[in-house]
């Protein structure tokens, strides 16, 4: 009789641990908040709130698109130039027509989905090649993407410093373009900025690309277990392209709104962000070895992020200080992650 | 072995068709007996060394060879490059260091082919220069932009006494500061605001951080000030343009500068983005660190000495007690944004 | 029970391998085998490993091409090239290691590579309701929707079979499906095959187990060195006969004299239990100077383990280990070795060969505390020499010392490694399988260096699945069943009957 109390508080032990483990990122999340909270009551605002939303919404634009190639167990160095390509170009296609330092003073004005849509494709592109080189001649994706990162960034630099110019930040956006993503909808009282609702939509566009259609499903069979997905007759290398080329498309919107958040846009635009993008997949309980992760662990992975560099700034921690924070975290959930789903010898 | 062949020569056609290109663009002005001037730059795509570049080509057209390095923010590679233009037998270097430390490698360099030097840009230590009597610098007082920025802050805050929301006579700002441990930003950083102590006007500092010269990282720390103190925030300093301008884009998107809310922003570069916000008023000033200037004395000064004359031979520069000639900066506001954009012709 | 004599006869072929011969370089991995199935019946396939039961199966899955035979199914010559054409044939396999995406569920798993479709997404719904059927039918009560990692080895081998079913699968092939489940697990297995025999499925079924096979199987097959010996009725045929079936050979010659006297205790472990279970319990024995201690035991009896704990690379939970009768530690592989031991892993690709790497640093790797001169730089002489010893001492056949390692025929690297392990002049040397797949020559080779080493007063310990090696070579056989010591018994008095038995012990 006794024992069996200790079996079942043990196995109550055993279940709120495990509960933890499993929901360990967003614990970490909320513990960030409190803290935070704490420490200056008044973060509690819709204004902050917002504030770190919108932050994230490029940031998880890019998230989700090298999280699909993480999940194929591939990853994606490219994705931080890739993004300041996209900006760049998109900032050239958009200046405003008045503005007297035009990269080309004779471009007619465009409507607004068309340099978007043109970046796209860009992105796309060099996505492709990049599933392509890792797909079909086997090279290792952290080789590939590791020198697609360069060319783009060559690709960039010479697109972007150049006559009449040069190497100048692209500035001076056409109004409808920043508002395209600085602006917001108003609900009397109440605006929601269009930034969080596009990557709203992309969330959902995503959601349902990955666990409703038989290419998302394909994209986790890859990453868990190539061979089985091969046995069963998946085509591993269209599939595994498909991946990389989806993650392009979002790159390229990515950039395109960012360049238009920021307002100006340099060949720099980008740089290293593909650290922060895989840290936050990381976070979000995607592994390495392929095969797991959801979009709301993304989401939330960006989210943390986002939080301490907001959250912190807004106590005023040194921004040094935030750098370990941001490492440490790192670190401790791919450690609980790798306790999750480690093998014990 | 037939793939790795015509790999091969892909890869020699390619280094081929680039050589082409770069050589075009390095050897500007023809030969005979002209000076060959070696310069190198920092980082190409640097937006104000860019301009310093194009004023360097334009002002040695038809008086000197040019050999144009990129060191791609890489003093190894730097040096590298002194070395293979020593070899080449340039008649005169100039170097735009990519680490003010190192000028004393670049020297000895120098004093063992026996060549004149002259740096420009960024400035080696006293005790450097004194090492070597063939050796002069071209650029500013790292102070001077600040003392500058001060006195603009000071001009336009005794012009504007609404500017003062609270009554208190007392200018609350928030700081965006340059890459700490950066002389400029060290510089900009102390001298804005002690200019403006020193005028008698009393100041409170409501925040200071590092936006690391980037405008995305100015953008969420200018959002989070602006939700954490509002309207409680007086002015707007920046180390540089790129800065100012991520302020700018954040406080647009709260609603600034339409219907009588306003913020006064200053920054420092007058890069072609800023001087189009002067002119529409969301920008009072910057600061303009003289490109043209800077390009046009290294070439005087690199000719003259690379031929043998005196360094200020048929100019009107003058040296300082360090062999140094200092460009001067210059405030730029409303009044004088035409001066500015003539800069940029 | 299986079914009558007269039933069985009365039953259809569904698929039969006429022929079927296949060599790779040195080896004749099967020469005229034959296996015909009918339909609605459990048929067993037994033989030594390397009789050439997998290298058949492979090349019905069309991972081999055979050299020559034919291969009828559904009364049609059989022509596939990948395990997925054979599957859209009707012919699929469970896996003894299972192909499964385990971060999935277990209805993706099955219609994985032909979901259906509903408009542009998968079909949800029918995904789930098809699978709820076939698990029906089956009996099998898992939820579709549960992640395939949440299963137990049973409940996943439940699931492939269920998508076997799921292909329409007429012939379907069981790998040893039984070596790693319970005994409830194995009625259930059990039951779920018979209501596949009622459906009309051949089923090939591979295993080791005697008492299995006469349970559920109705005709077997015996192979032995690639070649057929036999079909017999499971209820006509006796465990010996199968047995005698399956050795049914001379082993006089295949095997070294033995040189080696069995003298004082070397190491004697007492009562070892290892941390994480299932693995080895309550494990004790001795091994003396000169031994050669053979360890048999079924596949899942934890021989791997024993080793391993005794190693350090597992952790261990109780016992005792004494080495010359002081107490030793062994928590890490470093100390281990350092005490004297050296292990010899079973993957040697996975574990023990540095592919790229050539032979000289093979070789010495293990041991480089050796060549370390006063300044850290090695000895390059000296390793020269080395490896030159274990060349010629083990007659490995190579160009040079600089040959890339992975160039080298499966029995060469394996005397490279042992020739590693041997530099280190260990006191007690532990071999996981040591002979697997390699060429009868570099067997005899190995044999013989064990014997060496065994007359040279070391303590050798050898776990082997097959059962002449160890009744040619060791002294004495320790029997591992379950994770526990079923027995240990003297070489020269016991037999293989003795040693299935006792390998059955806590099944």
């Amino acid at each position: 009789m006794e024992e069996k109390v200790i079996n079942t508080r043990k196995q109550l032990y055993d279940n709120v641990t495990k509960w933890m483990m499993n929901n360990a990122i967003y614990l970490v999340l909320l513990a960030l908040l409190v803290i935070i909270v704490i420490i200056s009551p008044d973060f509690i605002s819709l204004r902050n709130f917002k504030n770190i939303l919108v932050q994230a919404s490029t940031r998880v634009i890019m998230a989700l698109g090298v999280g699909g190639i993480i999940i194929a167990k591939g990853t994606d160095l490219s994705l931080g130039r890739q993004v300041g390509l996209a900006a760049v170009i998109s900032a050239s296609l958009l200046q405003d027509i008045k503005y007297e330092y035009r990269m080309y003073p004779d471009l007619p004005v465009l409507w607004i989905i068309v340099p978007i849509l043109i970046v796209m494709v860009v992105t796309a592109l060099f996505s492709t090649m990049n599933g392509f080189v890792v797909a079909k001649l086997n090279v290792d994706p952290f080789i590939a993407t590791l020198g697609m990162m360069v060319i783009v960034y060559g690709v960039n630099s010479i697109y972007y410093d150049r006559p009449p110019y040069g190497a100048q930040p692209i500035g001076g956006l056409d109004k409808r373009f920043t508002g395209f993503a600085q602006g917001s909808i108003h609900l009397g009282s109440f605006d929601i900025p269009y930034l969080i609702i596009y990557a709203m939509i992309v969330i959902g566009i995503i959601w349902v690309i990955w666990t409703k259609t038989s290419f998302g499903k394909n994209m986790y069979a890859i990453g868990g277990n190539k061979e089985a997905a091969l046995v069963s007759g998946v085509n591993v290398v269209v599939c595994t392209i498909l991946v990389y080329t989806l993650a392009g498309l979002l790159y390229g919107l990515g950039g395109s709104l960012e360049a238009a958040r920021i307002g100006s846009a340099t060949n720099n635009t980008g740089n290293m962000y593909e650290l922060d993008a895989i840290s936050a997949c990381i976070v979000g309980g995607l592994s390495f070895n392929g095969g797991v992760g959801s979009v709301s662990g993304i989401v939330t992975g960006v989210l943390i992020f986002q939080v301490i560099a907001y959250g912190l700034s807004f106590i005023g921690v040194n921004p040094y200080l935030q750098f370990i924070i941001k490492g440490l975290i790192i670190i401790i959930a791919v450690a609980i992650d790798s306790r999750k789903h480690g093998n014990n010898k | 072995m037939k793939k790795s062949l015509a790999l091969l020569l892909v890869l020699a056609l390619s280094i081929s068709v680039f050589a082409g290109c770069g050589k075009k663009a390095v050897e500007t002005a023809g030969g005979g007996d002209l000076p060959t001037i070696g310069v190198t730059i920092y980082k190409y795509d640097d937006n104000f060394m860019s301009f310093v570049r194009r004023a360097i080509e334009k002002n040695a057209e038809g008086s000197a060879t040019l050999v144009l390095n990129d060191s791609q923010n890489d003093q190894a590679k730097q040096n590298e490059q002194v070395d293979l233009m020593i070899s080449k037998g340039v008649s005169v270097l100039a170097i735009n260091l990519v680490d003010p430390q190192a000028a004393a490698t670049i020297i000895s360099k120098a004093k063992d082919a026996n060549l004149p030097l002259v740096f420009f840009n960024k400035e080696p230590s006293a005790t450097d220069m004194a090492s070597y009597d063939k050796c002069w610098y071209v650029g500013t007082t790292s102070a001077e932009s600040g003392i500058i920025q001060g006195e603009l802050i000071v001009e336009a805050w005794k012009a504007n006494p609404e500017w003062d929301k609270n009554g208190d006579g007392i200018l609350q700002y928030v700081l965006l500061k340059g890459e700490p441990g950066h002389p400029d930003a060290e510089a900009r950083t102390t001298f804005a605001v002690s200019t403006v102590t020193d005028a008698g006007i009393k100041v409170e500092e409501l925040e200071l951080q590092t936006g690391m010269w980037d405008t995305v990282k100015a953008k969420e720390l200018m959002d989070t000030w602006l939700s954490k103190h509002g309207d409680a925030i007086e002015f707007v300093i920046a180390n540089n343009d790129g800065m100012a301008l991520g302020a700018v884009s954040s406080l647009q998107a709260e609603g600034y500068f339409t219907n009588d809310k306003f913020m006064p922003v200053v920054g420092v570069d007058a890069i072609p983005d800023v001087l189009t916000k002067i002119e529409e008023g969301t920008m009072i000033g910057t600061v303009l660190n003289d490109a043209a200037n800077q390009g046009k004395a290294t070439v005087d000064l690199s000719r003259n000495v690379g031929q043998g004359k005196d360094p200020l031979e048929g100019t009107s520069w003058i040296l300082d007690e360090t062999k140094a000639v200092r460009v001067p900066y210059v405030a730029v506001t409303m009044e004088n944004i035409e001066m500015a954009k003539k800069s940029y012709e | 029970m299986a079914d009558t004599t007269q039933e069985i006869d009365n039953k259809p072929f569904i698929l039969e391998m006429k022929n079927m011969s296949k060599s790779f370089p040195g080896v004749k991995a099967l020469d005229k085998a034959m296996l015909s199935v009918r339909e609605g019946t459990v048929h067993a396939l037994l033989g030594e490993n390397g009789a050439g039961k997998s290298t058949l199966m492979k090349c019905l899955f069309g991972i081999y091409n055979e050299d020559e035979g034919e291969i009828v199914f559904n009364n049609k010559r059989l022509k596939v090239s990948s395990a997925k054409q054979a599957l859209d044939q009707g012919i699929s396999m469970v896996h003894q290691e299972l192909n499964q995406v385990k971060d999935m569920r277990i209805m993706d798993n099955i219609w994985l590579g032909r979901f259906p479709r509903k408009g542009p997404f998968a079909d949800e719904v029918k995904m789930y309701q098809d699978t709820a059927k076939i698990f029906k039918e089956l009996d099998i009560t898992l939820n579709p929707k549960q992640k395939v990692r949440s299963l137990s080895v049973s409940e996943s081998q439940m699931t492939e079979i269920a998508k076997a079913v799921s292909y329409d699968s007429k012939i379907i092939v069981m790998d040893e499906p039984t070596s790693s489940l319970t005994e409830i697990e194995v009625n259930h297995l059990f039951r779920i095959i018979r209501s596949l025999k009622a459906r009309g499925v051949g089923i090939i079924y591979i295993s080791h187990k005697m008492e299995e096979i006469k349970e559920i199987s109705d005709e077997v097959t015996i192979m032995r060195d690639g070649k057929y010996i036999a079909t017999r009725k499971s209820n006509e045929v006796s465990t010996d006969e199968i047995i005698s079936l399956m050795v049914g050979r001379d082993l006089t010659h295949r095997f070294p004299v033995k040189t080696n006297q069995p003298g004082e205790v070397i190491m004697t472990v007492e009562n070892l239990t290892s941390l994480h279970q299932p693995s080895v319990i309550d494990v004790s024995f001795d091994l003396r100077k000169g031994e050669i201690l053979g360890i048999a035991g079924l596949v899942g009896s934890r021989r791997t383990e024993l080793l391993e704990t005794i190693f350090g690379t597992r952790a261990k939970k109780s016992g005792v280990i004494y080495l010359h009768g002081k107490v030793i530690k062994n928590k890490f592989p470093k100390e281990s070795i350092k005490n004297g031991f050296a292990l010899v892993t079973e993957e040697r690709r996975e574990t023990g060969i540095f592919g790229v790497a050539n032979i000289i640093f093979n070789a010495v790797i293990a041991n480089l505390k050796r060549y370390v001169q006063p300044i850290k730089i090695l000895n390059n002489k000296k390793m020269q020499e080395d490896t030159a010893w274990v060349i010629n001492s083990m007659s490995v056949k190579t160009p040079s010392h600089k040959t890339r390692i992975s160039s080298l025929s499966g029995g060469n690297q394996q005397k490279i490694i042992l020739g590693r392990w041997l530099l280190t002049e260990p006191e007690v040397l532990l071999l996981d399988e040591p002979t697997r797949g390699i060429d009868v020559g570099a067997k005899f080779d190995i044999y013989e260096l064990m014997i060496e080493l065994g007359a040279k007063e070391k303590g050798v310990i050898m776990v082997s699945s097959e059962m002449p090696e160890l009744l040619g070579v060791t002294d004495r056989i320790l029997v591992m069943s379950n994770g526990r010591v079923a027995g240990i018994v003297n070489t020269n008095e016991t037999n293989q009957e003795e040693i299935l038995r006792l390998a059955a012990k806590y099944l």
